[in-house]
Parts: C-alpha cells; sequence; structure tokens
C-alpha cells in the first residue's frame, strides 16, 4: 500500500510543476504537428489495458483505421469497437498536446463484454489484446453482414469465434484462424499472417502442410538471446514420436513425423507475444521468465538466410520497425504493472498509464530483460509491435 | 511386477478370411531361404508368408506365419533357414520355426516400434533396434531354446543412441555393429564388448538402410536425403558419396565380394552401382511403388524386390562387367531406359482396405480398397457381408444412410489393410449402444432389447473354458444366443492404444494355456458381461416434455416436465406416457397405472396413442417409432435442454 501511495505523490507532484515537462523534453519546434501524447487515467489495475490501447493508438495503419471507422459510423449502437473510436477521436482531436485522459466509457464496455475483465484484478494484457482484436474483427464482420442482410433476418452463425485456446504444452501456438470464404477486413489487413504447419511422415515421408492464419506470433523465450533467435527456434522442427505419434493417411497408421510452422505470408503489423509466463508445476502457478531477450529496432524477415518462411511466401523479404512495445514490470502475471514505450515521429515515449515521458532509444535496452535469475521482479517487453516498412504512413 | 500401474487393456479382433494366401499392404522385409528356394516375406498386413521360388510353380503360397498384430517390419532367417526372427510395430521380438511356421516365443524387451533387425551369422547373434532408442543383442540359441517355464532371458543392450532408429547392420562374425538414426549420423559399435567406437557424420537426414561388409572394413548407407555413401570404417570416414537416386534411399543389397550396391528407394527405382566407380551404374527396373527391401536369388543373378504396395517381384540383374561397357554405360540410361522392364517372378499381393465408412446402425462398414473395390462388412458377426466390387462408394455410402442414431462403441484402425476393430475401452464406451434386437434382425421376438458390445464379447469369449460360466440354476450359459464369430477371429488384448499383451484366435480360447492367459489379461468389466451374463447399464436421456404452443393452456405454460428415459424408447412410448399422465389426468385407471412403464397395451383407449397424441422437436412432427437418441441427434441436434411437445390430437 504504501507504494501506491509514494506514486500518488508521485503523481501529483509531477501534475502541479511537470505538467509540460514532456513538451520542454520534445521541444515545441520539434513537437509534431496533429500528434497529441495522452496518457490515461488507471481505473484499478486497468494499465493492462492502458499500456495496450497506448501500443495499438501509435501503431498508425490501426489508429487511422479506427478514426476512419469513427468518421463513417456517426450513428450506431454502444459497441467496444465504437467505444475504442471515441477514445481515439478523443486523443486526436484534444486542444493541448499533452495530458491525460479517462477512458472511462471503454473500460465499462469492456466489463459489460467480457465477464473477466468485469473486476478490479490485474489482467494479462495479452490475454486483452488478443480479446480486443478478435472482437474488433467480429464486429466488423457482424456490421458488414448485417448491411448485406439488410432487412432479413441476422443469423449467429455470421460471426465466428476467431480465437484458438493455447494448450500448455504447445510450444508454438497462434490464434486468430478464420473462415476462407469471408473478405478480409482492415483488422485482417493489418494484423493478419499465415502460417504453415508441414509435417512429414518418417515412415513414407510424405510432407502435408496446413495453412493457419494468426493475429500475434506467441514466441518462446530463451536466456540471453534474441527475437532474430526466438523467431528462428519458432521455426526449428519439432518430432511428433513416443505417445504422440502421427497419424498418417499414406500409411494408414499412426508413425513418426517431423513438424515444423513456417511463416507464409506475414502482416503489416507483426505482433509479437513473449511466452514470459510459464505454468510451473512445482509451485502450481504460472511463473514470470524474465530471461534477457534482446528485440532490435529493425527486424528483417528473410527468406533464405531466415528459415522462418516458406518457399512459396508471399512476400519473402520484408524490413520491420519496432514501433511500440508494452512492459511488464514485476514479478508475477497477476502482480506487477504494464507500460508501453511506443515510437512516435522519430523519438520515444514512455506511456506509464496517465504520465508521459520521453526516453532516449538507447534507454529501450532497460526492457530486454535480466540475465541472473535471482532478481524476480524486472520490467521486460511482453509484446512488441512491429510494422513493416512497406507500410505508408 | 504388479506395483507398476497397468494402464487400461483394449479387446480388438481382426474381421478377415481364414486363409489369407496374398500380402494385403506393403511388404516391409524379404528373407530367401537358398536351400528350400523358400522366400519369406513380412507384411504390413502383420502377417509373415512363405514362397515357394522354384520355376515353374502356378502357385508360389506355402503358409501363412501369424501372431502379430501390427506391421511386420523385418525378419532375419537364422540358424540355416531353421528359424526366424520378426521385429514390428506392435513392440515385440518373435522367435519362429521357420519350416512349420509357428511362434516359439515372444520378446517384449522394446517400449515402442522395433522397426530394424540385424544379422550375424558366424555367430547366430541378432540385434533388433526401432523407435524407443534402444538395440538389443539376442543370442539366437539361447531365443530357441525358450520354454514357458524357462522364459527369461539376457540381453545385451547398445546405449547412446539418441533418436530413433531406423537401420541396423551387422558383419557375419559380428565385429561390428552400426545403426542409422533421424540423427542422421551412423553409429558403429564393437558388439563383443558392447563398445562405442565412432560416429559418422554426413548424412543430411535420416538414415534407412544399412549394409557393412565381411571384414567390418566397411559400411554403405543409404539415407532420406536420396544419398548412398560408401564409408571406410578403418578410417573413419566417408569415401564416396553416390548420388543416382532422386529420392529417399531405403534398401541396400551389396553383392558377396562388396563391389556393388543394389539399392531402392522412394523414386521406386533400383540401381546397381560399382561402388569403386559410382559412375558406373544401371537402372535394373522400374517398380510401381516406394522399394522397401531387396533379396538375392539363389544364384544371385536376379533381385527379389517388395514395396509399400502388397506385389513381390523377381528382377534379373545385369552381368557385372557390363555396366562399364559401351552398351550399358550409364550415358544410354535414363529412367526411361531400364535393363528390365518385364519381371522374371512376381508374386501378386492383394488389395488394402484404404477408406472405410462407419453407418449409422454403428453395426456395418463400408469399405473402399487400394484396388477400388467396395466391400460391406458386419463388425457384429466380424465377418464380411458382401463384396460390391467397383462402384461408387459414395453413392454406396449415401445409399445405405438410414435416420438412426446409435451411440458409438467401436473403432476401426486400417492399419494392416484388413479391419481391426477395437471396441470401445471400457464399460461405458464398450456398451452404449442398445437397440431393438428384432430391428438387429436377431430375433422376431418384439420388445427385447441387445447391447452390442455385450453381444460382440459374448460370441469373441464363447469358448473360454471360465470357471464363472454358470448361471444361478446351475447352467452353463455359452455364447449369446444369436450368433457366433468366425472360429478364426483373430483376438487381440493390448494396452491402450500401445503394446499387444495377448493374441490368440477365437477358436483356441478353450484350450489350459490359453484359458489361463486370458483369465490373467481380461479385464474384469469384459468377464462381467461376456461370461457373468450381467446386463450393462441402460443409457438414460434427460429430456425437458412440454405442450406444444398451439395448444397450450395457460397453467400449462408453467409446466416443463423434466423426465429420463432408455435413450432407445421410441416415441410412442412418451405418446404413451403422454396419454396416460397428462392428458388423460381425468381418467382414473390412465393415473393409476404408476410407474408400469413398459407395461402391456393399455385398453382404456381405443386408439393407439401415437393417435391420440403427437410429438414435435423442433416444430418437427415425429415418427412414433424413432427413438429417443435420434430425436436428440437429427432434430434437436444438441446435447443440451433436448426438448419434446406434444399436441393432443383426440381427447
Amino acid at each position: 500500500m504504501s507504494i501506491c501511495q509514494d506514486l500518488g505523490l508521485n503523481f501529483q507532484q509531477r501534475m502541479g510543476a511537470n505538467i509540460s515537462q514532456l513538451e520542454r523534453d520534445i521541444g515545441s519546434e520539434q513537437f509534431p504537428p496533429n500528434e497529441h501524447y495522452f496518457g490515461l487515467v488507471n481505473f484499478g489495475n486497468t494499465c493492462y489495458s492502458n499500456s495496450v490501447l497506448q501500443a495499438l493508438y501509435f501503431c498508425r495503419p490501426f489508429r487511422e483505421k479506427v478514426l476512419e471507422y469513427k468518421a463513417k459510423n456517426k450513428r450506431t449502437k454502444e459497441t467496444l469497437l465504437t467505444c475504442l473510436a471515441d477514445l481515439f477521436y478523443s486523443i486526436a482531436t484534444q486542444k493541448k498536446k499533452v495530458g491525460s485522459i479517462a477512458p472511462k466509457k471503454f473500460i465499462a464496455r469492456l466489463r459489460k463484454e467480457k465477464e473477466e475483465f468485469d473486476n478490479y484484478m490485474q489482467q494479462d494484457a495479452h490475454e486483452f489484446l488478443n480479446f480486443l482484436i478478435n472482437h474488433i474483427n467480429e464486429i466488423i464482420l457482424a456490421e458488414r453482414n448485417q448491411s448485406t442482410l439488410k432487412g432479413q433476418k441476422t443469423a449467429n452463425s455470421t460471426t465466428s469465434n476467431m480465437s484458438t485456446s493455447i494448450g500448455p504444452g504447445e510450444t508454438v501456438t497462434c490464434n486468430g484462424t478464420l473462415p476462407q470464404n469471408t473478405e478480409p477486413t482492415w483488422v485482417h489487413e493489418i494484423f493478419q499472417g499465415t502460417l504453415t504447419s508441414e509435417t512429414r511422415c518418417l515412415n513414407c515421408e510424405t510432407v502435408s502442410s496446413k495453412d493457419e492464419h494468426f493475429f500475434d506470433l506467441q514466441v518462446d523465450v530463451g536466456q540471453n538471446t534474441s527475437i532474430t533467435h526466438c523467431l528462428k527456434c519458432f521455426s526449428d522442427t519439432e518430432t511428433l514420436c513416443n505417445d504422440n505419434k502421427f497419424k498418417c493417411d499414406h500409411c494408414s497408421s499412426y508413425q513418426e513425423a517431423q513438424k515444423r510452422m513456417r511463416v507464409k505470408k506475414l502482416p503489416l503489423i507483426l505482433a509479437l507475444h513473449l511466452k514470459r509466463f510459464k505454468y510451473m508445476e512445482q509451485y502450481n502457478r504460472h511463473i514470470k521468465v524474465s530471461h534477457r531477450v534482446v528485440f532490435p529496432l529493425e527486424l528483417r524477415l528473410f527468406n533464405t538466410a531466415f528459415p522462418l518462411q516458406s518457399d512459396d511466401a508471399v512476400n519473402p523479404d520484408r524490413l520491420y520497425d519496432l514501433v511500440a512495445v508494452v512492459v511488464h514490470c514485476g514479478s508475477g502475471p497477476n502482480r506487477g504493472h504494464y507500460i508501453s514505450i511506443v515510437k512516435s515521429h522519430g523519438f520515444w515515449l514512455l506511456f506509464d498509464d496517465d504520465m508521459v515521458d520521453k526516453i532516449d532509444a538507447s534507454a529501450i535496452e532497460d526492457f530486454y530483460g535480466l540475465t541472473s535469475d535471482i532478481q524476480k521482479s524486472s520490467e521486460t517487453g511482453y509484446i512488441l509491435f512491429y510494422q513493416s516498412r512497406d507500410a505508408s504512413c | 511386477m504388479g506395483t507398476t500401474m497397468r494402464k487400461k487393456t483394449q479387446v480388438s479382433f481382426v474381421i478377415r478370411d481364414e486363409e489369407e494366401r496374398r500380402h494385403k499392404n506393403g511388404v516391409s522385409s524379404l528373407q530367401l531361404d537358398p536351400i528350400q528356394g523358400r522366400l519369406y516375406s513380412a507384411g504390413r498386413d502383420g502377417i509373415i508368408r512363405v514362397w515357394n521360388t522354384a520355376t515353374g510353380v502356378q502357385d508360389r503360397y506355402i503358409q501363412s506365419m501369424e501372431h502379430h498384430t501390427d506391421w511386420v517390419n523385418d525378419i532375419v532367417l537364422c540358424c540355416g533357414g531353421k528359424n526366424l526372427i520378426s521385429a514390428s510395430s506392435d513392440t515385440t521380438v518373435k522367435v519362429w520355426n521357420a519350416p512349420k511356421g509357428f511362434c516359439m516365443s515372444t520378446l517384449r524387451t522394446h517400449k515402442d516400434y522395433v522397426r530394424t533387425l540385424a544379422y550375424a551369422k558366424d555367430k547366430e547373434q541378432v540385434a533388433s533396434a526401432g523407435l524407443d532408442r534402444a538395440i538389443f543383442l539376442w543370442d539366437v540359441n539361447t531365443l530357441t531354446a525358450l520354454t514357458a517355464s524357462n522364459n527369461t532371458v539376457t540381453t545385451s543392450s547398445l546405449v547412446g543412441n539418441k533418436e530413433s532408429i531406423y537401420s541396423l547392420a551387422m558383419n557375419p562374425p559380428g565385429t561390428i555393429l552400426v545403426s542409422g538414426s533421424t540423427e542422421k549420423v551412423l553409429r558403429v559399435w564393437d558388439p563383443r564388448n558392447c563398445s562405442r567406437l565412432m560416429k559418422l557424420k554426413g548424412h543430411a537426414d535420416n538414415v534407412k538402410a544399412l549394409v557393412v561388409s565381411q571384414d567390418g572394413s566397411q559400411c554403405v548407407s543409404g539415407s532420406s536425403d536420396g544419398t548412398i555413401k560408401l564409408w571406410s570404417l578403418s578410417q573413419q570416414r566417408c569415401v564416396s558419396t553416390i548420388r543416382v537416386h532422386s529420392e529417399a534411399v531405403w534398401a541396400l543389397l551389396a553383392t558377396e565380394n562388396f563391389t556393388h550396391i543394389i539399392s531402392g528407394g522412394r523414386d521406386r527405382l533400383v540401381i546397381i552401382t560399382e561402388l569403386r566407380n559410382p559412375d558406373n551404374f544401371m537402372i535394373v527396373c522400374e517398380e510401381t511403388a516406394p522399394i522397401l527391401k531387396l533379396c538375392f536369388t539363389a544364384d544371385q543373378q536376379g533381385v527379389w524386390v517388395s514395396t509399400s504396395e502388397s506385389d513381390i517381384r523377381c528382377w534379373k540383374l545385369p552381368p557385372r562387367n557390363s555396366l562399364s561397357s559401351d552398351m550399358y554405360n550409364q550415358n544410354n540410361y535414363n529412367t526411361n531406359n531400364v535393363y528390365q522392364t518385364q519381371p522374371l517372378y512376381h508374386i501378386p499381393g492383394g488389395p488394402a482396405i484404404k477408406h472405410y465408412t462407419v453407418l449409422n446402425d454403428k453395426r456395418h462398414i463400408l469399405t473402399k480398397d487400394t484396388a477400388n473395390n467396395v466391400a460391406l462388412y458386419d463388425v457384429l458377426k466380424a465377418c464380411k457381408v458382401e463384396d460390391l466390387g467397383e462402384v461408387d462408394y459414395d453413392e454406396e455410402v449415401k445409399k445405405r444412410f438410414k435416420m438412426v442414431y446409435v451411440p458409438n462403441w467401436f473403432n476401426v484402425d486400417l492399419k494392416t489393410g484388413m479391419l481391426t476393430i477395437h471396441l470401445g475401452q471400457d464399460e461405458t464406451d464398450c456398451l452404449s449402444a442398445w437397440v431393438s434386437a428384432k430391428e438387429a434382425g436377431l430375433t422376431t421376438e418384439n420388445d427385447q432389447k441387445v447391447n452390442f458390445g455385450a453381444l460382440l464379447l459374448q460370441a469373441l469369449l464363447e469358448h473360454w473354458n471360465h470357471p464363472n460360466r454358470v448361471n444361478e440354476s446351475g447352467m452353463k450359459v455359452i455364447g449369446n444366443n444369436f450368433f457366433s464369430v468366425p472360429l478364426h477371429t483373430p483376438l487381440i488384448f493390448s494396452e491402450v492404444g500401445g503394446r499387444t499383451l495377448y493374441r490368440l484366435q477365437v477358436g483356441d480360447a478353450g484350450g489350459e494355456n490359453e484359458g489361463n492367459l486370458l483369465i490373467e489379461t481380461v479385464p474384469s468389466w469384459v468377464v462381467e458381461v461376456a461370461i457373468e451374463m450381467s446386463a450393462p447399464n441402460l443409457n438414460k436421456l434427460p429430456f425437458y416434455l412440454l405442450p406444444h404452443s398451439s395448444c397450450q393452456s395457460k397453467q400449462d405454460r408453467q409446466k416443463k416436465d423434466r423426465l429420463v428415459a432408455n435413450d432407445f424408447i421410441q416415441c410412442r412410448k412418451v405418446a404413451e406416457h403422454v396419454v396416460e399422465k397428462i392428458v388423460g389426468g381425468g381418467d382414473a385407471s390412465g393415473a393409476s397405472a404408476g410407474s408400469g412403464k413398459g407395461s402391456a397395451n393399455e385398453d382404456s383407449g381405443n386408439d393407439a396413442p401415437e393417435e391420440r397424441v403427437e410429438l414435435l422437436c423442433a416444430d418437427q412432427v415425429l415418427d412414433p417409432n424413432m427413438d429417443l437418441r435420434t430425436v436428440r441427434h437429427f432434430i434437436w441436434k444438441s446435447n443440451v435442454e433436448f426438448t419434446l411437445h406434444y399436441r393432443v390430437l383426440k381427447q
């Protein structure tokens, strides 16, 4: 409790004296026109939402689409998407350059939409992101269906649940499987990539492959590694053996097989979820893995030097820029704090609920993680947002 | 022994002919007895067959060696043709009396599929290895001396393999053993003291075939990377890489003096290559499927070839000196230009079942095999009903659609190319299918319900002399009173999804040994049903019964009766209930009928109940003959809140 009070005090001092410190740090000439840096007020452990919303706001293609949606849909019934659009619109149209804003309506709607978020407990930022992206996509699909079926009875089955459950033992997971026949929405256009899983039966050596869509890639973290390395591990070959053999159609029997996941189509914004919360059986709970994982400001995904992509990859060579990072601070999934760092007009900003600070690019290193396992608490990159340089913005 | 937790025991059986004279699936391995002129072939149908190779013989089939329950992956003939050792995906190694064709003993040391064997002729030593990464060395003379009472065998094991082993080779004196695995390296051992000698790197993929020279100084390996490598074991290095195949190499055969290598694999070609000059090679023949095994004829002038299809062919080999001659120079050879286009001999195989559909009655199965023949099988009676020939499979399936729902009680497995039926793993799974005996065509009596799983278990164990096989009146009850299954039906007990515990033929269960083994193996719930004839539990199905909106009175609206009935109850019975209990409420005799469910026909009403009341589900009027589980499955289409409505037609 004392920490909270300290924070409160700190907060008041800042409010009183340093309200325009950020503007001073940036410099009035450098301050980008038509850009606003607004903190988001915490409604009791809502930092999981605040951090993700800030990161998404600074994913420019996403922000633009949300604002476009706001402009096109003047009078619709309240959804989580309209609340998000109102929030983004409100930030984008502030008179002041900096300040803070209360995402009250959004949080209220969120708590209505999903039972799991209807409390004052700390939530997992990735679960929230996953829910938000899928839910927004469903809203768009439902609205599109409604407009085509105007006057007709709308069927429930037109929307589909897009999140796939994630098994505890899986090293590679993805979510965002969607029906093939529907036209992509702007959410798909921004976040959706395609994975191919290839399975080779070790008896007949026939290769079968299956495509899966994803909205984010979930990568295992290792100590003293880099995102590049983690992504390589992502496409490592896994052998299906022992009790987990592969039912080969060709052999009509269970055989050993080698399986690997490869990226077939990269998305415009590549969201990477670092699996930092590992379930430990001996403790019967999730433990934070604070391993140091370097994430570069530029990420190049090659076809040849980088075995992540399959041979028929649609866009085999893409350069990505880091645009936002959701950082988890603390020792476990249900304790601690979420903040985000974002890149805007060439400089980096740190959003900690209602506080916004300019930081040096070199300070990003502080969020790579810890090289020793002794310290329990850490401030570590948790969700990374990389934007393709092809993206127009 | 009894302390380890035992996995559930699964009961399975195979539907097949008494004599299966042809391989029904790919043939993994071949061995020739040159003295007797007998060819042994290891089938993926689980059967080892013996063939007469003498020229001019019409029917080459001699006999079948049956005891494995899964693919036979490898065989070696030893002791001058007296014994055969086999390795199988059922995780066992078996020792056979080769001339007589019976199984002498079963070795259960491996914990996963046994893929490969190696034989040191001079020492009568056999090595086995497979997906459990272990290599075991067996002294054949010890194995053949095993009896029921003296059944312990000591084995040496070669440890250190990190991944699944797909190939093994030993030289005849047994001084060198080489293993190939998904590790992509060759590991070399001295089997005399079980020491590791070396690890040879060079292949880029799984190593699936190996041969070692007589003196153990050289080794040839064939890999899924498509190459063949010649290794000098004395120099511990790869001497040459032979690239004659376009795909994985799965089978190798070296000439006696190690001058030539004959190879085959995924590209279906048999190629002979001069080892010291790999530019001299020749395509011997092109097979119709990927090649699994090569084996010399007695005069070494020909090669027997087995593939992932069931045919075995013998091809003439070119004279060794012709490889470098102008006429057969490799420049003249490509896949369109092979040495032989017609085999010397052909042992035809039969088709494997590739597709199946369990019909809605959960009793009949429609199958299609590799020759596109469609057939109908009766699981309950463990037999084939009808060969339909080359007809449209999907059309036949469609034609047999019946709107009837019976719970699942078995699974179908096509691994051997024949139908293996795995019964449900426990009493709830296996004994879930209750049906009307009359509709199943077992009796003309009305109202008798039978349980498919129980009937079949009773028939499968009909010949077992179990001490509890006595009913209350002291009478022996045998079988199920309706039918028997063929005596030759293989009956298999195994750990769920895994190792085989015991296999016997239905007709042999009466033997004393068999009886004792069955007592050890058969799960108690099976004994209760099949021997003690205890009736399996009935499946209860809960549902709500409401008046239909068209005839609802105000007071009815609150009424939502939750009822429970047997899942095979026909709608007629529910209508009866409505007439007796709800509609006929004023009728004193109807109300006092009490809980006499299924009681004799009511004589209070003149009309049948279905003419007085009709039942609806999801606004669809129900056929009085339809049972509740069928209504729920096809009309309600959900497992929750199953609701029926009734509408009174005549008061």
